[in-house]
């Protein structure tokens, strides 16, 4: 390795910027907002975590974020292994038709979904015709989750592909081959070994949910809040700073604390096997 | 692939339900786009193009396009000048506390974009008497460092350390090593990134969402505030016209990254 | 004469945290003189690579001095040494064409444009591949792969050419045929040579001075015709594939090359001078041209009780009793004391 003491330096400026525009604002806003202090953050924090009103939404956040993250990969490790055993000519196209959503922005993604929940949407109109009357999914919890699948799907697909494909196929012939049935080598060789991907996907998208803005603003209206639009109504309507501080607190404190989780998990995963 | 849907049934029925999800709800969105009808009801209620027209037309659009492009570019390159030499230091040089450091540059992952959102409006913003569109700047180019940082180094971890190491045995000293032999290396790498950082920024929304002005604004937001307060489907047009720019732009990419494969390797 | 390099108790320490740190190379006391081609030969870890390493520039030493064309160079950065190195992986700029590989080094001492594609051209000649100047590193073979390496660094006239294993990633047959080309180039060239191996044919049949290492200290250093017949210790010896250690009463540790070994009729007797012990054979391996022979010595046990000989005939078997001889001329002594 070429010892250059100056190579090191190359790290200043990024490092630089880092620090002020990135470290010193967030940490003096998450402890010296407008109008308060740590002390006055501190307050709010315990009151965000202890008021009746407001323990539901943080509740519903996790809940939400769980359910997405679950759904994700119910749905998204199936994408990703036919399309790591696919042939040639179709893996690409279609990891490609998987991925392009990631090209446009939230709203365009989201935007959809109003017209397919609406009180004149699809779904209603479906369930009008079933004699189930006007379904109203919009502005539901149901409607968020939905949103963030959607959002986070191409996330899980990518991550469990990259475990997936990199998984030597003879692998599940050498297993059928000393005898196990397609079901028990899949449950036993392709799973364990995807471990890796499936978690990072995970991790991913939980923390992706949890900190998502524009989806639960747009499919769950004032009703059914989360932090993360809770934190813009702070900031936008009622100018409460210091709530605001909490808010950014505790949301930050569970992305974290997920990290550091996968972290813990992925290196157990790897001593154990 | 026929034959391995047939054999993986259950398998299938997820992955078909997965695509369903994804892509279901822009497919609509792009039939609303056509419609000629004042609503947003689908199926749409005959064809026209009137709302691509009213999209065009529509300054607040154009002024936030035009804003998004130019945060996305300047972002993107600053992302680059500062992610590069550091993933330099970071691959190929001795850094002390490498992990740790390399966790710095993949913190702003780490906090909520609305609170980096929220941080930088009320220091930057109100706190240095910053303008929208240079916090805009600044955050944008926070929120790519972790890519640019993360896909250039894996293309420099792959690429093999002794090609350096043979330039500066041959003569070449360590500025002339860098352009000759690092740079053109990484470039496939750099091409990547470039091209990740600037789609992110446009279309960026919660780092952006605080971080406006009089007049300033990124189209993600201004999008999104037309949503909030109208529901007609101009922005199912804007919607379009933005998918069709994507997809030029990443067939334009395919051919350019396979041209750079070609020249690479 | 002053010799092209020159290393002055060179050693090299890696620092590895909170221990005291390994030893790579220790004390090293080397001359390469004008025109050589000097082979640093040793089993993995010996810190053969390392001390090439130093000399390129790569590593500095953590202690003793490096020379260069008698002036010292220990501080010196590789770009400013003058040495030509061919890599293992050869290390051939993929973005470039053959023709800008091997000019890369000239344009680096800002020779004019014209003259460097020209040598380059010739450096590309001589490994006979001016044929494809044009194409990317990425479009040949291993071997061709090999040749444009070879040119790059020759193409500088460097003082000296540094080879790390160059020939290790090629197949057999490749290797042979390629260490023969490139004895040819360094003759052709007259350059100065240093090449690290751990393959004894090559040191053999490239060598004007072999110099074998063993845990980063010298074991032996001498020309092949010195060094080959009489190993100074049983590393050496055993390196060399010496494969027979007998224990002779009455004397010290020796050894001797298992062809050498002559296995008579029981009964018979061996020339006067030469050793003979009476034994029976253990095992009997056929390889075509002959058999691989063990015989155990009577009356000795342990490692050191039986002998390998390479057995011109057919004509033995397990049990025979056999009259082993070891020709003086060919039975090497150890020094004294030494564990192994």
């Amino acid at each position: 390795m070429l010892r250059r003491v100056p190579m090191a330096a190359l790290l200043i400026p990024g490092l630089a910027v880092l620090l002020f525009a990135f470290g010193y604002p967030v940490a003096a806003t998450l402890a010296w907002p407008p109008d308060g202090d740590p002390a006055t953050v501190a307050r709010e924090t315990g009151s965000l975590l202890t008021d009746p009103y407001l323990l539901p939404v943080i509740a519903r956040t996790v809940r939400v974020s769980v359910l997405t993250t679950a759904i994700c990969l119910l749905l998204g490790f199936p994408v990703a292994y036919l399309i790591s055993r696919a042939p040639a000519r179709w893996s690409g196209r279609l990891l490609a038709l998987a991925v392009f959503p990631l090209l446009l922005n939230t709203v365009v993604r989201t935007y959809g979904w109003i017209v397919v929940l609406g009180g004149n949407g699809l779904i209603s109109r479906v369930g009008e015709a079933l004699g189930l009357g006007r379904v109203q999914l919009l502005y539901t919890e149901t409607a968020i989750v939905l949103g963030l699948v959607q959002l986070f799907l191409p996330l899980m697909i990518l991550s469990c592909y990259s475990s997936l494909s990199q998984q030597d196929h003879r692998l599940e012939e050498a297993a059928r081959g000393l005898g196990a049935s397609a079901a028990r080598a899949f449950r036993t060789v392709v799973l364990p070994l995807a471990m890796p991907g499936a978690l990072v996907g995970c991790t991913l998208v939980f923390a992706g949910a949890v900190t998502a803005f524009t989806t639960p603003q747009l499919l769950g209206g004032t009703r059914e809040r989360l932090l993360s639009t809770l934190l813009y109504s702070r900031v936008n309507v009622s100018l409460d700073w210091p709530s605001a501080s909490a808010i950014a607190l505790v949301m930050t404190a569970l992305v974290l604390a997920v990290s550091a989780l996968s972290g813990r998990l992925g290196k157990i995963g790897s001593t154990s096997s | 692939m026929i034959a391995m849907i047939r054999t993986r049934p259950l398998l299938s029925l997820l992955a078909a339900a997965a695509f369903t999800l994804m892509l279901g709800p822009v497919a609509i969105l792009i039939g609303v786009a056509f419609t000629a009808g004042d609503t947003l009801a689908f199926p749409p209620e005959g064809f026209s193009l009137r709302w691509f027209s009213a999209a065009l037309d529509y300054p607040p659009f154009i002024d936030a396009f035009g804003t998004s492009l130019v945060v996305a570019a300047v972002s993107t390159v600053l992302a680059l000048a500062l992610g590069v030499p550091a993933t330099l230091a970071l691959n190929r040089g001795r850094v002390p506390g490498r992990r740790v450091v390399e966790g710095l540059f993949f913190a702003p992952i780490v906090v909520p974009e609305l609170v980096l959102s929220l941080a930088l409006f009320q220091q930057v913003m109100v706190g240095m008497r910053v303008t929208a569109l240079g916090a805009l700047v600044v955050g944008h180019t926070v929120l790519l460092l972790p890519y640019t940082v993360r896909v250039v180094g894996a293309s420099l971890a792959l690429a093999d350390p002794r090609l350096e190491e043979a330039a500066r045995g041959l003569g070449a000293g360590p500025v002339r090593t860098f352009f000759t032999v690092t740079l053109p290396v990484m470039a496939p790498g750099i091409v990547s990134a470039t091209i990740l950082a600037f789609i992110t920024s446009l279309n960026n929304v919660p780092l952006s969402l605080l971080l406006t002005g009089p007049g300033v604004a990124t189209l993600p937001v201004e999008m999104l505030n037309y949503v909030q307060s109208s529901f007609d489907p101009v922005v199912a047009a804007v919607s379009v016209l933005l998918l069709a720019l994507s997809v030029a732009v990443a067939f334009t990419t395919e051919r350019v990254a396979g041209f750079t494969k070609v020249f690479g390797r | 004469m002053t010799p092209v390099v020159e290393l002055d108790r060179v050693g090299h320490r890696f620092a590895a945290k909170g221990t005291a740190g390994t030893t790579a190379v220790a004390d090293l006391d080397l001359a390469v003189r004008r025109g050589e081609f000097t082979t640093l030969l040793g089993p993995s870890g010996c810190g053969k690579t390392t001390t090439l390493r130093m000399i390129a520039g790569f590593l500095r030493p953590t202690s003793g001095r490096i020379l260069l064309e008698g002036a010292d160079a220990t501080r010196t950065p590789p770009e400013k040494r003058n040495i030509g190195m061919v890599f293992q992986s050869y290390a051939l700029f993929p973005h470039m064409t053959l023709l800008d590989n091997v000019g890369y080094g000239l344009r680096a001492r800002k020779v004019p444009a014209a003259e460097a594609r020209e040598r380059a051209g010739r450096a590309l000649e001589l490994v006979g591949l001016s044929h494809a100047a044009d194409r990317k590193p990425a479009a040949l073979s291993g071997g061709q792969q090999q040749r444009v390496a070879l040119a790059r660094a020759v193409a500088i006239r460097p003082s000296v050419l540094l080879l790390d294993e160059p020939l290790s990633n090629l197949d057999a047959r490749l290797r042979v045929q390629m260490r023969r080309e490139l004895l040819q180039v360094q003759r052709e060239t007259g350059l100065t040579a240093i090449l690290v191996t751990h393959d004894q044919d090559e040191a053999l049949e490239l060598s004007d001075t072999m110099v074998i290492l063993n845990g980063g200290r010298l074991e032996q250093q001498g020309a092949p015709r010195d060094v080959f017949p009489r190993p100074a210790s049983r590393f050496v010896a055993e390196f060399l594939g010496y494969d027979n250690f007998p224990e002779l009463p009455g004397r010290g540790p020796v050894t001797i090359r298992p062809e050498h070994v002559r296995l008579l009729p029981a009964g018979e007797r061996e020339a006067d001078g030469d050793t003979g012990l009476d034994g029976t054979v253990s095992a009997v391996t056929y390889q075509g041209a002959g058999c691989l022979v063990e015989a155990g010595i009577d009356g000795a046990g342990g490692p050191g009780a039986a002998v390998r000989c390479l057995h011109p005939a057919d004509d033995l078997r397990p049990g025979d009793r056999v009259r082993i001889v070891l020709p003086r001329r060919h039975l090497v002594e150890l020094p004294a004391g030494e564990q192994r």
